[in-house]
């Protein structure tokens, strides 16, 4: 594999600091679940919560969600969340956000691509910050997350995590844009996906939809927990896993935008989660 | 006559954000940065914010990707060809 190094911004709450780390080992773990759950493996003992995106996010048709990795009850728990959040965060550089620790008083976070500011007054204002058309706000309210003012995880658990870490919400800014090496092969494949609209587990409503897909299905609302690994790991829809758990389509994506995964690299990545699991 | 890209039906809009794509697509870059199509969310709802370079691009294509069929194209005559 030949391509450039994940990116994490680590959030330490505990003492209102961030970083940016490069990690150049980590690719094999391409995105999302997998990313995150190695993630959390390198900081667990700092109760990390692990927001993460995979290569395909913000390029791809239903491409759509961000996928959530921390601890609960003892537990280890993928979440996976709908609506503008994880564009903002593919649009940023970063791969993956690890909040660490615990803030001292209430904490507006606002980050701005690998730039983190700490809030911790107008703790609820997020109307004044970020970049029009290029945020999304996740809101933390009598414990209770809200993206979007509409999409939510299941039973509120991010609401609960974030809750009981002092953070009344993030406010993601991704103002930056990427070149495409194959632009008429990406477009092309582009448009060959979305007409696969019809291949997914859901059909087109009238609700609010997840940034890269048009169905407004209604089922996005409440985020998803477990399911196909691969998809996972790119975080695509889980109604969409039909389309994103077939190797030969994700190769062909992954290739167009430039990367050099292998077959064989996509095929491993569920048995490289197993490992993890094992491991935490 | 020039052709002049409009969001007629912004109620319509499910933010799925495909025109801020196909947008950037055109332009040859994939993320936000200098989309000439904003999705911008408040508490009310969600609003559309177009730059009119937008009309520059294929504005057709953006027509054909919106799942709501919320944009049209509007002819406008322009001070400059009224007095060509």
């Amino acid at each position: 594999m030949n391509f450039l190094a994940r990116k994490v911004l680590l959030i330490n709450l505990s003492d209102s600091t961030s970083d940016v780390k490069s990690f150049t080992d980590l690719n094999e773990y391409l995105g999302g679940f997998a990313l995150g759950l190695k993630l959390y493996e390198m900081y667990q003992d700092k109760d990390p919560v692990i927001l993460s995106v995979g290569p395909l996010s913000g390029l791809f048709p239903f491409v759509s969600k961000t996928s959530i990795v921390m601890e609960n009850n003892g537990a280890i728990e993928d979440i996976y969340l709908g609506g503008s959040f994880s564009s903002r965060l593919a649009s940023s550089g970063v791969d993956s956000i690890i909040l660490l620790g615990r803030s001292k008083s209430p904490t507006l976070l606002e980050i701005f691509n690998d730039k983190t500011s700490f809030l911790t007054e107008n703790i609820y204002e997020t109307n004044s910050l970020g970049l029009p058309g290029k945020r999304s706000v996740l809101s933390v309210i009598n414990r209770l997350d809200l993206l979007d003012n509409y999409f939510v995880t299941k039973d509120n658990l991010l609401g609960k995590k974030l809750a009981s870490k002092n953070v009344t919400g993030i406010v993601l800014t991704g103002s930056l844009a990427f070149d495409i090496p194959d632009l008429e092969g990406y477009s092309a494949l582009y448009a060959e996906v979305l007409k696969r609209a019809g291949e997914l587990e859901v059909t087109m409503g009238s609700s609010p939809s997840c940034s890269g897909c048009p169905l407004g299905c209604g089922s996005s609302k409440v985020g998803e927990m477990g399911g196909n690994i691969l998809a996972h790991c790119l975080v695509s829809c889980e109604y969409a896993k039909k389309i994103y758990s077939d190797v030969n389509i994700v190769f062909s994506c992954l290739n167009v935008l430039g990367y050099d995964y292998k077959h064989e690299d996509l095929e491993k990545v569920p048995g490289l989660v197993d490992t993890l699991l094992n491991n935490i | 006559m020039t052709k002049v890209l409009k969001m007629k039906f912004p109620k319509e809009c499910n933010g799925c954000e495909l025109c801020v794509m196909e947008v950037q697509r055109q332009m040859g870059k994939g993320g936000l940065d200098g989309s000439l199509i904003r999705v911008l969310r408040d508490e009310k709802g969600l609003s559309i914010d177009l730059d009119p370079r937008v009309n520059d691009l294929e504005i057709e294509k953006v027509i054909k990707i919106c799942p709501k069929a919320g944009f049209v194209i509007e002819e406008k005559e322009y001070e400059g060809e009224l007095l060509s």
